[in-house]
């Protein structure tokens, strides 16, 4: 994801590759057209393709601001109890084969109460009375 | 990299108090890799203030905002925002962006949060030496990439002092730290190098005038013109 924008004022003059001290803007021209290339980890955000653009095209404030970007998708284990999202299965088994223990999906808060199964079983028979 | 310090809190409030609504801003370059200045910096800070200022009479409002780098003043003029009603500003940023803050906001105080301490390199997570004094005219190529002046505390140009000791710096010691001496290092090093010939040069005394001694430096970098 680049958060180097330019607007349409861009002209492909190539000022801003000129003058880029970190080498982390580049053109390819191929046939009839040109691109206008930006690595975001060369670009040392010092705003000086932002200074010298003689078009004003460069929206310098996307990459001052940014966002942040997905960088992986992991499975949640929650709290038996309540529910609350407390860590990844995929740290539960790193856990568990460091400590070589069974690791109970309880929060923090309910991690001292009754187990859950003899929680289960006197929640049912309250309901039940 | 600039390294920058938490003033003592005691000192930060009491440059705060007489002002209503503060914003702290912090800098999200040099000061923020030390730790000092950056995003968490700026919101402990806040966080510190507004439980300190909580059961005062004034009432104190303390908000907090952050600045990519608050030594561009081009930046700050076209994309820094100042809320309204603000009326002092507290700079985790180091000297240079405090003072290109005053430069910018000229009818709001802009108070320092931080000192700015050095130039440092990180050797091990979490802990910044100092490396470079910014003296202006290098000597790093003869003395083996050990700068006498950074890492002296006497900065010898022609050293060690009598004062080395296995190794440490006797004022190091005086002051309860346990610093390398840099003059043995150099000579160490000199000697891994098979340059230990530099080590005969005598340096002659140091022209301080590019170090700042001749005032204020500048740089003037005029950029290529486009096509």
């Amino acid at each position: 994801m680049s958060f180097f924008k330019v607007n349409e004022n861009c002209n492909g003059c190539l000022a801003c590759v000129q003058n880029c001290p970190a080498s982390a803007l580049n053109y390819f021209d191929q046939e009839d057209s040109r691109q206008i290339l930006h690595n975001m980890s060369l670009c040392a955000r010092c705003g000086h393709c932002w200074r010298v653009c003689p078009q004003d095209a460069i929206e310098f404030k996307y990459l001052l601001t940014g966002r942040f970007d997905v960088v992986t998708t992991l499975d949640l284990v929650h709290c038996k109890v309540c529910g609350e999202p407390i860590y990844t299965a995929s740290l539960g088994d790193t856990v568990s084969k460091n400590t070589q223990k069974t690791i109970e999906a309880l929060c923090p808060d309910h991690k001292g109460s009754e187990p859950v199964n003899v929680w289960k079983k006197l929640a049912t028979k309250r309901a039940s009375q | 990299m600039i390294v920058g310090e938490h003033k003592p809190i005691e000192e930060i409030i009491e440059s705060v108090k007489e002002y209503k609504n503060v914003l702290v801003v912090g800098c999200q370059t040099c000061v923020a890799v030390s730790l000092t200045g950056g995003d968490r910096a700026a919101k402990t800070m806040t966080q510190a203030l507004t439980h300190v200022f909580k059961n005062s009479k004034t009432l104190h409002l303390f908000e907090d905002s952050l600045l990519a780098r608050q030594c561009e003043k081009d930046w700050i003029e076209s994309f820094f925002d100042l809320p309204e009603g603000i009326d002092a500003i507290l700079s985790l940023a180091c000297g240079a962006g405090v003072q290109t803050m005053a430069d910018v906001f000229k009818g709001i105080p802009v108070l320092p949060g931080l000192n700015t301490t050095f130039l440092g390199a990180l050797d091990e997570p979490g802990i910044l030496n100092e490396k470079c004094a910014g003296c202006g005219d290098c000597l790093l190529g003869l003395t083996g990439g050990i700068c006498p002046i950074a890492r002296c505390a006497k900065r010898l140009l022609n050293g060690p002092c009598g004062g080395s000791s296995k190794g440490k710096c006797e004022i190091s010691i005086s002051l309860g730290r346990d610093v390398e001496c840099a003059w043995h290092l150099i000579v160490e090093r000199l000697k891994e190098l098979g340059k230990l010939d530099n080590y005969e040069k005598i340096s002659g005394a140091k022209n301080w005038t590019p170090g700042g001694a001749g005032g204020p430096r500048q740089l003037v970098h005029p950029g290529e013109t486009p096509f």
